[in-house]
């Protein structure tokens, strides 16, 4: 029994996941992923290090190490170029990195969530018939004209007669028709139910026929792209034909996507002519950025402590949200065995108490060094946010309220009620981090409170069922009032909200006027009433059912000289947002 | 100080050792879980001699809590898969053909699938965490000992005197206890020592992929995995230390079983 080559093994399963990596840089002919190679150097340099003193089991790993010195050695040389910018083709391109799951896995398609996905933005290589404003009001990309029927169930679109598609074929009202139609019809991962059928009424005017009245389309309309009708199929993800601003020129699965300038474009010139697009995992993004082969890329609050030479850290404001939910009806069994519910924050009281009790300017501070602002709503900022959610730090307010539910201090420092002492777990997405950091910081917190509170990671196979019952740390925030309705609106069949239990008609009420509203304005007034009308609602002085904690940034490292275009408020999701504008970047004259 | 004196000291130290890393870590099971944001990312220092982690975690703590873990883990999980391998590998020596073939079939299955792949199958199975971890390892490490002490058994029943014994009519049962289990026993201690290793190494190597336990738990697994990322912005402590003391309790576990076997089987030494 050789626990020297087991040893050697657990020590090569330390490096596997740079490993595969290091095999991808070398397939790659533009070598930008050398960098990953040197960290993975450094780490097989303390690997092989102990493997060796361990056992000779080292053989195939030293191989791999030989190969990552051939690498490093031309690697010495790159900086120098890569940071310089090498003449004009250096001044209209850019290098981005972004996560490694922000690549479109089944490409292009807003069918299968290009743009319309979990993680909203803009297709880029598709144009949409309307786009979202710096204050994410709606404006017009396609369209011309836009109107709502006074039943709201009938939504006329006119369209630019003047856009082709990047084949040379004109884009009518035929081509946004299919595109609605085909995505009600396939699309996985956005609700298009909403949509009975969209008519092309002549060559330029389009007619959606909705199922039931929803305001808010234009939020819809401003990330679906356009799909050509005589050139989709089962693999236009790969082969994706658009009138947008950018061409794809190239994708290297796994790699990178380079975008290239449509030349026939009809809105603004594209100054940013090409864009290469390179997926990595943090650390692999931080060696890009310290090697210089990025020119911007994203990186994480544990990165972005120290200098970089030649790059500055860029933050984005964002509304991409932390907080967790209190489940707001007692423990119970539903007739399908489910088990919802809490005996602790069924009580309002209690969840009040919490509300005020977080000091939301220390938690930004301790996990996310700053880089954060507080948070009140699922939709701080937005034109449908309701002012008055936000509120004061009070300790003594949320111990008073606590004392007020009959939740008296014990000796312990832990408050009880009729012998019960009041104990939460807050449960996290084990894979994150940042949030557990954030559910650490919230139940000690919680612990001043006299709430014995833990923390528990959790996958999200169960996260969902857990947090029935449980808090649950969780991440939202998008660029749709449809926030607000999927998290406080209740569903038919069991009579509560979707992810944390909770119901209260007035709100729901509100929310169906705000969909039912002729206009956007009128729906932006019934959203901020769902939240707060005067007599209830889901602030603080009403039911608060969820707990928001902080708005984190986006942070990214930038290469001195880049003008990166000012940025919309970021929705949840560290991914394509930040290149919603990438047409409009420019590199400094005085940037080398 | 002659061979055998030696190694009782080294039996002694290395168990001493081990003791002390279990039991510290079970007293300051709490104080591992504790975050202080006001002490996050330290160096090592003479108060936290293992650093901080991002949430200000004393890495000290949490490597020892951590090696306790895996080591009680350890205990449970070699006990578990030792009784179960005598069970199965006296089982297919004894119990005629049929049992014997089906049995060593089993022991190919199992040994024919890599350890950590049929690890990470039974403990998500098993819904992860501690007692999925515990059901994987215990599954996945009989084998080995299953077939040496099968091989022993048989070997014993060929030999002379236990086929004099049946002839004289002792009971199948008397046979077993009075004549084969001295000889087995050595071998059953060694290899239940000796699978205190392979139990720790593959409970850190699974929770380091995040199929066992879960990130707030100290587990040295979980510690190791979370100091990939801060390697990069030169913590290295976040990684050495704890890798260091994992590698020095599985090295003792060794010298723990090489000595029991030098004792309690002095002929082993001149194999």
């Amino acid at each position: 029994m050789s626990v020297l080559a087991e040893t050697g093994t657990f020590l090569v399963s330390f490096f596997v996941p740079c490993k595969t990596k290091l095999f991808r840089g070398k397939t790659d002919g533009r070598r930008q992923n050398s960098a990953m190679d040197k960290r993975c150097l450094k780490l097989f340099g303390i690997g092989i290090a102990a493997a060796a003193f361990m056992s000779g089991c080292g053989q195939a790993d030293s191989t791999a190490s030989q190969a990552d010195m051939a690498d490093l050695g031309q690697e010495t040389a790159d900086p120098g170029t890569g940071a310089g910018g090498s003449g004009v083709s250096e001044k209209d391109s850019v290098v981005v990195v972004m996560t490694a799951n922000s690549e479109p896995e089944a490409g292009f398609d807003p069918a299968y969530g290009w743009g319309a996905g979990e993680h909203v933005h803009e297709p880029l290589i598709q144009s949409t018939l309307t786009v979202t404003t710096q204050d994410l009001d709606i404006n017009f990309d396609l369209a011309t004209e836009m109107e709502c029927s006074e039943d709201g169930l009938t939504w006329t679109v006119s369209i630019r007669d003047d856009v082709r598609f990047t084949d040379g074929e004109p884009l009518t009202a035929e081509d946004v028709a299919f595109t609605y139609n085909t995505l009600r019809d396939t699309s996985s991962v956005n609700d298009f139910t909403m949509l009975e059928e969209a008519v092309a009424v002549d060559e330029d005017t389009v007619e959606f026929h909705m199922t039931r009245p929803y305001s808010i389309w234009p939020y819809t309309m401003a990330i679906v792209g356009i799909v050509p009708e005589h050139a989709y199929g089962p693999d236009y993800g790969r082969n994706p034909i658009g009138s947008g601003r950018y061409i794809l020129k190239q994708w290297d699965q796994g790699q990178q996507v380079i975008l290239e300038a449509n030349p026939d474009y009809y809105g603004d010139e594209v100054k940013m002519k090409e864009v290469t697009i390179l997926f990595m995992d943090e650390d692999a993004a931080y060696a890009a950025v310290l090697s210089g082969q990025a020119d911007l890329a994203y990186t994480a609050v544990s990165y972005a402590e120290g200098e970089v030479p030649g790059y500055s850290l860029l933050s984005c404001e964002s509304v991409d949200n932390r907080g967790f939910n209190l489940p707001a009806v007692p423990r119970q069994t539903l007739g399908d065995g489910t088990v919802i519910g809490n005996d602790f924050t069924s009580d309002v009281l209690v969840r009040r108490a919490i509300n005020i009790g977080m000091d939301r300017e220390r938690l930004i501070e301790n996990v996310l060094e700053g880089h954060g602002s507080p948070a009140y709503s699922v939709c701080d900022k937005m034109p449908w946010y309701y002012e008055g959610s936000q509120v004061a730090y009070d300790p003594e307010g949320a111990a008073a309220l606590l004392e007020e539910a009959g939740w008296a201090m014990g000796a312990d420092g832990i408050r009880e009620k009729d012998g019960q002492k009041a104990v939460l777990e807050i449960a996290y997405p084990s894979s994150d981090s940042v949030r557990q950091a954030m559910a650490a910081e919230t139940a000690n917190q919680m612990k001043e409170l006299g709430i014995d509170a833990s923390i528990r990671g959790v996958g999200w196979d169960e996260a969902y069922t857990l947090a029935y019952q449980e808090p649950l740390m969780w991440g939202w925030g998008a660029h749709t009032p449809m926030e607000l309705y999927n998290i406080y609106h209740t569903e038919e069949d069991t009579g509560l909200a979707r992810y944390s239990p909770y119901a209260n008609e007035s709100v729901d009420q509100y929310m169906d006027e705000a969909l039912a509203a002729s206009s956007l304005e009128e729906s932006y007034g019934l959203w901020q009433k769902a939240q707060w009308d005067g007599i209830t609602g889901v602030t603080q002085d009403g039911d608060i059912p969820w707990i928001w904690l902080t708005n984190i940034d986006h942070l990214y490292w930038v290469r001195d000289g880049l003008a990166v275009a000012e940025q919309k408020i970021h929705p949840h999701g560290h991914g394509w947002s930040i290149v919603n504008n990438v047409d409009q970047w420019t590199w400094g004259t005085d940037g080398e | 100080m002659n061979q055998r004196k030696k190694t009782i000291f080294w039996l002694a130290a290395s168990a001493l050792f081990l003791l002390a890393v279990a039991f510290l870590g079970y007293l300051w099971r709490d104080e591992a879980l504790v975050t202080d944001f006001s002490r996050k990312n330290l160096a090592p220092c003479l108060k936290y001699p293992f650093g901080t982690d991002f949430m200000g975690r004393d890495m000290f703590v949490r490597t020892v809590t951590g090696l306790s873990l895996s080591i009680r883990l350890g205990v449970l999980t070699a006990a578990a898969s030792a009784i179960f391998a005598g069970v199965m590998g006296i089982g297919a020596a004894v119990l005629g053909k049929a049992a014997d073939s089906a049995i060593t079939f089993l022991i190919d299955l199992v040994m024919g699938i890599p350890h950590i792949l049929l690890l990470v199958l039974i403990s998500y199975a098993c819904g992860k965490g501690f007692w999925g971890v515990a059901v994987g390892i215990t599954l996945t490490h009989w084998t080995s000992l299953a077939r040496l002490i099968r091989g022993e058994v048989m070997q014993l029943k060929s030999s002379q005197y236990i086929q004099i014994a049946a002839k004289l009519g002792q009971s199948r049962l008397q046979i077993a206890g009075k004549h084969m289990l001295p000889h087995i026993l050595p071998q059953f201690f060694t290899g239940l020592i000796l699978l205190f290793p392979h139990a720790i190494l593959h409970e850190a190597s699974i929770t380091f992929l995040g199929f066992g336990l879960s990130p707030e738990q100290p587990a040295i697994g979980v510690i190791l995995s979370e100091s990939m990322r801060y390697l990069a912005m030169g913590r290295w402590w976040l990684a050495a230390f704890p890798g260091a003391l994992l590698m020095i309790c599985v090295l003792l576990f060794r010298v723990l079983g090489e000595s029991v076997c030098r004792l309690i089987d002095p002929g082993s030494v001149h194999e």
